[in-house]
């Protein structure tokens, strides 16, 4: 519950800075964000309170972690971490070109 | 394991092979940096035609299918691709558009532009790896993928427009791709298990409120992808910022590969009954219309060639969703041939806009005048793939958009019977606009250095390469126009599987 709460909170908070706010990084920053609670709330869902899945062989293990869910998120993350670097390049880019980092004022500039 | 299986895989591989190499041949002249090119996409090309008239006699019979898994057959992430008929269809007439887009770039892209070559290559093979893939995890990478080395792409030529179009591209990509993540994440923790045909048989054990939230987020990240009205700011922008085989790989092969993806999810994986169940069909029917009809209205006040040719790929690929949201056969019939159609049609006018652009100003329609008399048989091909998509009888425009019309008022959906035609009258004001700008006669004033000076290079540049592969696409369109029978087996065997995802599921399960 306590989990699903944080989670509503962040995506929120990343959606709302996505959305409403018009500095360009702060979008980046508000994408990521939203990218977090995603991988908060599926590492969270998916701890049911046993061991890590490396054990050795032999080894009998009543109870562990799904690891499937960690890979995903570990794949999730090096997506996340290289869309916000190509995005940032972009962005520095458009600063060369215009000058600003504001998406209204980018806006008014041409059509 | 046999040869079939690994050709498979080489599909995916071949061209990423291509664009390492590309990427390390940096100090190669142009003339090496095209046989390469020419070559891997050539080789691709040979693969997938090999693959289909081999197994020609069991795709008739459409029970053709190929595998291949990699990892443990038992565990609930493996990585597994498979090819039916479906897949082959588009695998085919991708790679068919991509390889002569590939032609037309070793002409358009300059010397020591090696870069352009290797994303190319990295595109091509993920928009294999998407249409190959049998589980949803290796779907989210591949599209993402796609997102990624495409945005390079449209930024390609470095200034402030192009720049900022690869920006809102990038956004929107990638907040379409968290959508898909959550999505793909819930049917995990709800069944336990990301290979596609095994969500397809235990899907209905999910409760109601969680299957509607799966396919909300399914919806919402693939009509970001595809441009469907709301949230389709990006996609004008994007397609005319980039340079033209660009644009034709955007346009023109990259919105079906999304239309492929759809049907995979909504047809293999979820069966179509939950969508109507849960009354999401007719919605997004409505949905695709009215997209067709905003796509083509904000055709007719773009003043820039490209942007107007982007918002009328709105228009076609909204009508497209429509017809398939139809759930029919003969709406799957109209809406495969338009699929095909469309590519070509779009790629031909993407391409041809391209070497017509070279030697004007701007893309804007006061700059256009008189190119019509300046290359007189590139700009009668354009014309052609204009009719086209208009739908003039003899062309393949005509035959899809026909089916299209059919399939409507088979269901007695007059609405979407009537955003068809109103598309194509719509279309054939917006087209007269250039056609008549094109033809205008320019007062014979002394030109100014600059004009002369881009003349001049224009006539260096100018061979016959992109000439010919704009004639090709033009002939293919009449050809096919005139004998639209030629598609009717792999059409029909693709629509089978639409229909018949059990099969599919059957084999994938069974090893």
């Amino acid at each position: 519950m306590f989990n699903n709460l944080i989670f509503i909170i962040l995506f929120m908070l990343g959606f709302y800075a996505l959305i409403m706010k018009t500095n360009l990084i702060k979008n980046v920053i508000g994408l990521n964000l939203m990218e977090a609670a995603v991988f908060f709330w599926v590492i969270a869902f998916s701890d049911i309170g046993g061991e890590v899945a490396i054990h050795k062989m032999g080894e009998e293990v009543t109870k562990f972690n799904d690891p499937v869910p960690q890979a995903l998120t570990l794949t999730g993350i090096v997506i996340g971490a290289s869309t916000a670097a190509l995005l940032l390049t972009l962005i520095i880019e458009l600063n060369k070109f215009s000058g600003t980092i504001d998406r209204d004022q980018l806006e008014g500039l041409n059509d | 394991m046999s040869w079939m299986n690994i050709e498979l895989i080489l599909l995916i591989t071949l061209p990423a092979l291509t664009a390492v190499l590309m990427y390390f041949s940096r100090d190669f002249n142009q003339r090496v940096r095209n046989f390469l090119a020419v070559s891997g996409a050539g080789a691709e090309l040979y693969l997938i035609v090999s693959l289909f008239i081999y197994n020609f006699d069991q795709v008739k019979n459409s029970n053709f299918f190929l595998q291949y898994t990699i990892g443990y057959q038992d565990t609930p992430f493996v990585i597994n691709f498979a090819m039916d008929n479906l897949s082959l269809l588009f695998s085919l007439i991708v790679t068919g558009a991509v390889f002569l887009i590939v032609i037309f770039s070793t002409q358009y892209i300059k010397d020591k532009e090696n870069r352009y070559f290797g994303l190319f290559f990295l595109v091509l093979a993920s928009i294999q790896g998407t249409i190959l893939t049998a589980d949803l995890f290796t779907l989210y990478l591949f599209i993402e993928a796609i997102t990624i080395f495409t945005t390079p792409l449209i930024s390609f030529k470095k200034t402030e427009e192009t720049t900022r179009a690869a920006m809102q591209y990038l956004f929107y990509g990638i907040t379409g791709g968290v959508f898909f993540f959550i999505s793909i994440i819930l049917i995990y923790f709800n069944l336990g298990t990301l290979k596609m045909a095994a969500v397809a048989e235990s899907f209905a054990l999910i409760s109601t409120p969680m299957q509607l939230t799966i396919i909300i987020f399914f919806l919402l990240a693939l009509l970001i992808k595809l441009g469907i009205f709301p949230i389709h700011f990006w996609l004008p922008r994007a397609h005319s910022a980039c340079p033209a085989p660009i644009s034709a790989l955007l346009s023109g092969v990259l919105l079906k590969v999304y239309l492929y993806i759809f049907m995979r999810l909504f047809w293999t994986m979820i069966a179509f009954d939950f969508l109507v169940e849960l009354h999401l069909s007719a919605f997004v029917l409505d949905l695709a219309l009215v997209s067709s009809l905003i796509g083509h209205v904000f055709a007719l006040q773009a003043d820039n060639l490209k942007k107007m040719l982007a918002y009328s790929s709105i228009g076609h690929i909204g009508m497209i969703l429509a017809v398939l949201m139809l759930n029919t056969e003969a709406a799957f019939y109209g809406g495969m041939l338009h699929i095909i159609a469309h590519l070509m049609m779009k790629s031909g006018l993407f391409l041809s806009s391209g070497y017509l652009l070279q030697t004007t100003l701007s893309h804007h329609i006061d700059d256009l005048k008189g190119i019509g008399h300046k290359n007189r048989l590139v700009f009668i091909a354009f014309i052609t793939v204009c009719l086209g998509t208009i739908g003039m009888p003899p062309l393949i425009g005509f035959v899809s958009k026909w089916y299209v019309l059919l399939a409507f008022l088979k269901a007695r959906h007059f609405f979407g019977a009537f955003v068809v035609a109103a598309g194509s009258i719509i279309a054939l004001i917006y087209y007269l606009r250039y056609i008549s700008q094109a033809y205008e006669t320019v007062k014979s004033e002394s030109p100014s250095l600059k004009e002369e000076l881009i003349s001049l290079k224009a006539f260096f540049k100018s061979t016959n390469t992109m000439k010919s592969v704009i004639y090709t696409f033009t002939l293919l369109i009449i050809f096919f126009g005139l004998g639209y029978q030629l598609f009717e087996i792999p059409v029909n065997t693709a629509i089978f599987e639409l229909l018949n995802p059990q099969k599919y599921i059957e084999l994938v399960l069974g090893g």
